[in-house]
């Protein structure tokens, strides 16, 4: 364990750790292009130097291995003359596209032009023409004359996602980021390559020009595409969500996520959303109705109900405190453990593709049965086939999935579902498709909410319970299961009503608020017009 | 608020006020029947003050040589905007060289309070306060201008040109 001095901090590191890598795990600002945590090192860039005490040149600190007693520093005057140099040259053939850029505002080359750069270009010369605008595949765009030939695209695919789509072809000023003859960039994993790119030389296709990435907010969440359970960012303002990035997480998923998880944001968005509640009875469909007064109603048909006629399906797309509220409000309140699971990927649901791709696409199949479990019920989906089919099920709960585009016998479950008398959906997608069917006799549509709308714990492949908060509300008027589940056994739901005299009490006020007196005492002076 | 109260006996005579108020009014009507030339009010639908170049009025978004919209879509102006009255929807335009444009851009020009940041925040001078100042509508909606109105209302005469011109950018190696 050789121990080293960086910028003044004593650290111990693990043999063989490089320079960067130890300043990294330290939180220590570096500017780098090519290297990532995640990657092979390149040594491409040569704009993480660093000087070493005892050695008269700058060394690059991604290819240096931390030696015993090693003195290291990254902010003399003589390494930031060398970055600011090391930035020039990276910015001779970079267009001034900032303006129609969508990495302007997370871009590397921005970043460390604030940091070391503020100067003019000091080239007589007219800058390179590269190819803009290239159809690299499905999903990415590319812009060579953006590019830094950084070269971390190229081993992401060669090391990662292990498909070599691309390369760097020519030399010297000419050399340009392409595919090989014939490929095209589409793998499962391609978006990876738009998220380590430092400049915007590689965009998405689907993020292309919606939004200016600072009008985005980001908030940590788990991917609710398959049960690996990736670490991810949610990236939304108050128009919606618009993308999702991975987020580290060495025992999940690493640095990666897989293109499918990317879509988990579109069905959370409002056009895809049920927003309000709405009923059938007598032939007639009522609709925008208070998802709230659906759950009442639905209320009193449960309470009128015995429990061997009603049952409970449920699907592995809800936090395990959603199962575990709704599964004891019918054990313990309606007195029946007729309780189904749902599995639409049961079949596949072992499948890996060896990176992070698993053929069970809920994200919490794990933590459904752990509830099922420990409630005692042992159910088979054939059995609430047949009850359905002899008419001994009269009531029926569902709980249906949130991103339905995996489940695809969504159709053929309907035709199921619609023999039971009364049919209570809780749903976050849209349910429009149930009108058309016309063997539905009594129908109650109640909005729930998805994963980013909501906290709770997901049971990923592994057994791994990961928590997660809530990201933002996009529906404000749907429910979680867990408040579905309170209005279904005839509760009501418990808001917390602060007092008027506990307002402005300790518990309920920020570090930084004012007094109430001297708010009044202000307030009062502003209304004088003096302040 | 202190109300100032005069109770002397001079207040009472207020008949020499009303004459001279009257008198003066007088002296300036037979002035301008007279004088016509020096009078200081217009007759204002006919006729109209000139602002100074400078005057920060109704927007104009410019246009390239060809005529069309010279805005990228980068949202600096609407990032500027200390209103937030402008609303921009950026699409993909089919020429690989323009490469982002707006597919609709809209100034609530009843929330706009006619600052400049905009036309100080564009990179391409694409947008720019104009000398117009007059904005009659009949209903609220009718503020909401459009590209239709910033960029081609009639009184533009087809367009202003921008200055700035990508053409002539690459050409200068930039």
């Amino acid at each position: 364990m050789p121990k080293c001095t960086i910028n003044g901090v004593e650290l111990e590191v693990k043999e063989g750790t490089t320079i960067i890598q130890a300043m990294y795990d330290n939180h220590q600002k570096i500017a780098h292009y090519c290297w990532h945590p995640g990657l092979s090192i390149a040594g491409v860039c040569r704009l993480c130097m660093v000087e070493i005490e005892g050695n008269p040149r700058l060394q690059i600190a991604c290819n240096t291995v931390v030696t015993e007693g090693m003195k290291v520093n990254n902010n003399s005057p003589k390494v930031k003359e060398a970055v600011k140099w090391g930035l020039d040259f990276h910015l001779i053939n970079h267009p001034l596209d900032c303006p129609i850029c969508d990495q302007a505002g997370e871009c590397g080359l921005q970043e460390q032009y604030m940091e070391f750069g503020q100067y003019n270009s000091e080239m007589a010369e007219a800058k390179t023409k590269k190819h803009k605008v290239v159809d690299l595949g499905p999903t990415v765009v590319l812009d060579s004359e953006r590019c830094v030939l950084c070269s971390r695209c190229v081993r992401f695919t060669d090391e990662v996602s292990k498909t070599n789509e691309l390369g760097i072809f020519n030399r010297g000023d000419h050399a340009e980021i392409g595919t090989h003859a014939g490929k095209e960039l589409n793998n499962k994993y391609s978006l990876n390559t738009v998220d380590i790119c430092p400049v915007g030389a590689l965009t998405s296709k689907d993020f292309r020009f919606r939004q200016r990435v600072w009008y985005l907010k980001d908030s940590e969440a788990v991917c609710n595409g398959c049960s690996t359970g990736c670490n991810v960012k949610v990236y939304f303002n108050k128009e919606g969500v618009f993308r999702v990035k991975p987020k580290r997480n060495d025992a999940i998923n690493g640095h990666w996520m897989c293109d499918d998880g990317r879509n988990i944001y579109k069905f959370v968005n409002k056009e895809n959303r049920q927003l309000k509640g709405m009923k059938l009875a007598n032939g007639q469909w009522t609709v925008d109705l208070h998802a709230g007064s659906v759950a009442k109603d639905a209320a009193q048909v449960l309470k009128a109900a015995s429990s061997d006629d009603t049952a409970l399906v449920l699907t592995g797309q809800h936090t395990v405190e959603e199962y575990e509220s709704i599964v004891s409000a019918f054990v313990n309140q309606f007195k029946t453990k007729n309780v189904y699971h749902w599995w639409n990927s049961e079949k596949t649901a072992s499948d890996f593709d060896g990176l992070l791709i698993r053929g069970d696409k809920n994200p919490n199949t794990k933590g459904l049965q752990t509830v099922l479990a420990k409630h005692g019920v042992q159910t088979q989906w054939s059995q609430l086939e047949s009850a359905l089919n002899s008419g001994k099920i009269k009531n029926l709960v569902v709980v249906g999935p949130e991103n339905v585009g995996v489940y695809n016998d969504l159709a053929e479950k309907q035709n199921l579902f619609a023999k039971a008398h009364n049919f209570i959906f809780l749903t976050a997608a849209k349910a429009d498709v149930l009108k058309e069917n016309k063997s539905f006799k009594n129908v109650f549509v109640i909005p729930t909410k998805t994963f980013v709308e909501k906290a709770g714990t997901f049971v990923n492949h592994a057994g791994v319970a990961q928590q997660f908060k809530k990201v933002t509300t996009i529906v404000s008027e749907a429910l979680t299961v867990s408040e579905a589940a309170t209005l279904l056994v005839g509760q009501d739901i418990k808001v917390d009503i602060v007092a008027d005299q506990d307002l402005f009490n300790a518990e309920n006020k920020r570090a930084d608020q004012v007094a109430l007196d001297h708010r009044k005492k202000n307030e009062f002076i502003f209304q004088r017009g003096r302040l | 608020m202190a109300v100032m109260q005069n109770n002397s006996e001079k207040s009472k005579w207020y008949l020499p006020g009303i004459f001279t108020g009257l008198g003066i009014t007088f002296k300036h009507m037979v002035k301008n029947i007279f004088n016509k030339k020096e009078m200081i009010t217009l007759n204002y639908p006919e006729e109209k003050y000139e602002y100074s170049p400078r005057f920060k009025g109704n927007h104009i978004l410019t246009v390239k040589k060809d005529g069309s919209i010279r805005c990228t879509a980068c949202m600096l102006c609407a990032t500027n905007c200390p209103a937030e009255c402008i609303k921009i929807t950026a699409s993909e335009h089919p020429d690989p060289s323009v490469e982002k444009y707006p597919i609709s851009y809209e100034i609530d020009m009843l929330r706009c309070v006619f600052c400049g940041f905009c036309e100080e925040a564009c990179p391409v001078d694409a947008i720019r306060l104009g000398p117009e100042w007059q904005t009659p509508g009949l209903n609220g909606a009718n503020f909401t201008y459009d590209i239709k109105q910033l960029a081609y209302r009639a009184n533009l005469k087809g367009g202003v040109q921008s200055v700035v011109d990508d053409q002539e950018r690459h050409k200068s190696g930039i």
